[in-house]
């Protein structure tokens, strides 16, 4: 006997819709698609791709900067800027500039914020104030420092000879080392605060309960920072660190204002290699020759930037 | 927060739909508002002379031009000394130039005019009056011949010797040096306490390098051959090299980033003994330091030795028109319009005797001459004026060469100031800097 199944009310038929009403609604949401990240793929294409790709383009050729004519000249350029002592010697002071200057940013930048998270009077007036050199134009930052670095006029060098540190003013800007060392102070000057902002914002939102457990098993402020703070600083510093060296390695304003490159080559960063070998020298060829590698050494900053990002992302 | 924001910006009574109403209210005008601006031209002038009084001048001279021609508008923007090669590049190679540009350095005028990039002056100096010019005042800019370049806007004497008479006789000095020893041991007598012998430039800039040429020439030597063949590799220019470094002692310590603003100041506000600047030290010290008014004089720059000529650098600052320029017409109406005879001599008395009259008819007439300054130091501005007239630079070493119009291209290369702080600063070996100085410069001059 066959069995019985139980007597089941007759689904309703659904209705499959038709291919072409669906290709139809499709082909709408499509359009919207498109229309949607139109712009952005539009503003992408005209600010970042066509600017790389000119680049490029620009520099397998010999070119006039005034009236942009010139030959194609292949990868000449590449050859001859990797055989010329110039760009390693200006790639070398480029990192050393970075590292130095960064090394300086994150050290006053973690203390200025541990010091601002504490409770202490005018604590919001003290925060606004921290983040003034990083607000202020860097022409304005550098016309400051220029003055008071001045051996006639400067503050700098009035006030170490009437302390009696020196007998003669100090030539800070147009001798070696002094003039890396004042460039890499006001750097770490000018873009610290970025540190200070991102650092205290991290800050407040360790738990107090992390505090409060180590107190318990006896740890005093050193061990707190080493073994509480610092570690859920990591993830903050790390992307600090490569986003400031990424905007390090391409400074061009503050240290072409302070010393120009000089003296002779000893603070020519690639940056200003690029503008002087373009306007300057009117070779806007091998000014993007020489802006292409920098942007190769930049793309692995990048990677590490991503790279650190997503891990961070998959982590949260 | 955000509704606080909203009031803050858009106020109590006004809602976000009335701003975007009127956003959209202002999308629709603007074409009308723009094809009302549509009759109006507006020319833009570039000058990198653009201290206080003299842009008083500029305004009062746009303001006439205007006046007589009510549709067109100017608009004065300030390039630099040191900046302009660059903004002139960029300029050209957008597109998008001025459409006058003043106070250039005639070689400039020569290697853009070189390279196709200047409409020939012709029409403007046939406005202008060529018989109101010095004789030989546009010979600079006839560099193809029978077309004109650009024109003077003024004359210069860059190099001039600055002398602080009070410290001189204080030092027992009795008459200003003529030759290099005589100005080193007098740099040497007047340095004390704050004040040091001379602000020579040591820094990697033009003023340097111009200012090395200078010594070059001073030595008796040349950078050049008249037939521009490149000729460092002399005794000369050793000789150069050795006095910038022996003159370092007497230069303040900061002189290593000096250009012609710092040079100035040094001299004007009294921390150097001596100078070397244009006569725009005259109207400075009568503003920023009276007190030394009555101390200063000039004199050319002394050379190597008594029986080697000054060598005066004249930048003869310029005008010219970009070939790219829009309203080609107006602008070389403003072009000339600049040389009319009342706001040309309120621009030359912006600063008496840093830029001198081309026009021989502007520098006889009573309201050029009558001027406070100038009466003062009468003497002065005839040394200056008569080195100017017999001035040089680069892109026009002597009467014997040809016009160099690589000069701009060299100057910016900062090859000359980067032989000076390696021999200076850096104590490289001499042989060394001159052999790779000579390449370099026969590598822009072949490119």
């Amino acid at each position: 006997m066959a069995p019985a199944y139980p007597k089941t009310r007759r689904r309703p038929e659904t209705k499959i819709p038709m291919p072409h009403a669906k290709s139809r609604l499709d082909q709408r949401y499509a359009l919207l698609g498109v229309a949607l990240v139109a712009p952005t793929v539009l503003v992408f294409l005209a600010v970042i791709v066509y600017p790389l790709i000119t680049a490029i383009y620009l520099s397998l050729f010999k070119i006039f900067t005034p009236t942009l004519q010139g030959g194609f000249v292949g990868l000449s350029n590449y050859t001859q800027l990797l055989a010329s002592g110039e760009f390693w010697k200006a790639l070398r002071v480029t990192l050393t500039w970075t590292v130095l200057t960064l090394a300086l940013q994150i050290i006053f930048g973690v203390l200025a914020a541990l010091m601002l998270h504490q409770n202490m009077v005018f604590r919001s007036l003290a925060r606004s104030l921290i983040l003034f050199p990083y607000f202020v134009s860097t022409v304005v930052a550098v016309l400051v420092w220029r003055w008071l670095f001045n051996d006639l006029y400067g503050i700098l060098n009035h006030a170490m000879i009437m302390s009696g540190l020196i007998s003669r003013p100090m030539d800070w800007l147009g001798s070696m080392p002094n003039a890396m060392v004042s460039i890499v102070l006001v750097g770490a000057w000018k873009y610290f605060p970025f540190v200070v902002i991102a650092v205290l914002a991290r800050l407040q939102s360790i738990p107090d309960a992390l505090y409060e457990a180590a107190k318990i098993d006896g740890a005093g402020p050193v061990a707190r920072f080493f073994d509480v703070t610092l570690p859920q600083l990591r993830d903050v510093l790390i992307v600090v660190v490569l986003l400031r060296a990424i905007w390090d390695f391409k400074e061009f304003d503050l240290i072409y204002l302070l010393t120009g490159g000089g003296p002779v080559t000893s603070t020519q960063t690639l940056p200003l290699m690029v503008y002087a070998e373009a306007f300057g020298q009117n070779s806007m060829g091998m000014a993007s020759a020489i802006a292409v590698t920098m942007m190769l050494v930049m793309l692995v900053f990048m990677t590490v930037y991503l790279w650190r990002s997503s891990s961070m992302e998959e982590r949260a | 927060m955000t509704k606080i924001i909203h009031r803050t910006m858009f106020g109590s009574g006004a809602t976000r739909r009335a701003f975007v109403a009127g956003g959209g209210a202002a999308l629709v005008a603007a074409p009308f508002v723009h094809a009302n601006a549509q009759g109006q031209t507006t020319l833009r002038w570039w000058s990198p002379q653009a201290a206080p009084a003299q842009r008083e001048a500029y305004m009062f001279q746009i303001k006439t031009f205007e006046e007589a021609n009510p549709s067109i508008k100017i608009a004065f923007e300030a390039s630099s000394d040191e900046g302009y090669p660059a903004q002139m590049a960029a300029a050209f190679a957008s597109g998008q130039v001025p459409n006058v540009v003043t106070h250039l350095p005639s070689f400039a005028v020569s290697s853009y005019w070189q390279n196709g990039l200047l409409e020939p002056f012709n029409d403007v100096i046939n406005m202008i009056g060529p018989q109101n010019y010095f004789d030989g005042a546009n010979r600079i800019y006839e560099i193809t011949p029978g077309q004109f370049a650009g024109t003077g806007m003024g004359g210069s004497a860059a190099n001039m010797m600055w002398l602080r008479k009070d410290l001189m006789q204080e030092a027992g000095i009795a008459a200003a040096p003529r030759t290099w020893d005589e100005l080193r041991a007098a740099a040497q007598k007047m340095q004390k306490g704050t004040i040091f012998g001379a602000p020579l430039p040591y820094a990697r800039n033009s003023m340097t390098s111009l200012i090395f040429i200078c010594f070059v020439h001073g030595a008796g030597g040349q950078i050049f051959t008249p037939d521009l063949q490149v000729a460092v590799e002399s005794d000369q220019f050793k000789n150069a090299l050795e006095f910038y470094k022996a003159m370092r002692e007497v230069c303040p310590p900061g002189a290593t980033n000096y250009s012609w603003g710092d040079s100035l100041t040094a001299f004007v506000s009294g921390a150097t003994a001596t100078g070397i600047y244009t006569g725009r030290v005259l109207a400075n010290v009568q503003q920023q330091n009276p007190k030394i008014a009555d101390a200063i004089t000039c004199a050319p720059y002394p050379t190597a030795a008594a029986n080697i000529p000054h060598w005066t650098f004249n930048d003869f600052p310029s005008v010219m028109i970009p070939k790219a320029a829009k309203d080609m017409d107006a602008s070389k109406k403003f072009a000339a319009h600049l040389f009319r005879a009342d706001g040309y001599i309120r621009q030359l008395h912006a600063a008496p005797g840093h830029v001198l009259p081309v026009l021989k008819s502007v520098y006889e007439m009573p309201q050029y001459q009558e001027n406070a300054i100038i009466n003062k130091y009468r003497a002065e501005v005839q040394v200056m004026a008569q080195q100017s007239s017999a001035g040089h630079n680069l892109g026009w070493e002597s009467p014997k060469h040809k016009p160099n119009t690589k000069a701009g291209q060299i100057i910016a290369s900062h090859v000359f100031a980067e032989a000076v702080q390696r021999y200076v600063q850096n104590n490289e070996p001499m042989a060394a800097i001159i052999s790779d100085t000579a390449k370099r410069l026969d590598q822009i001059m072949k490119s």
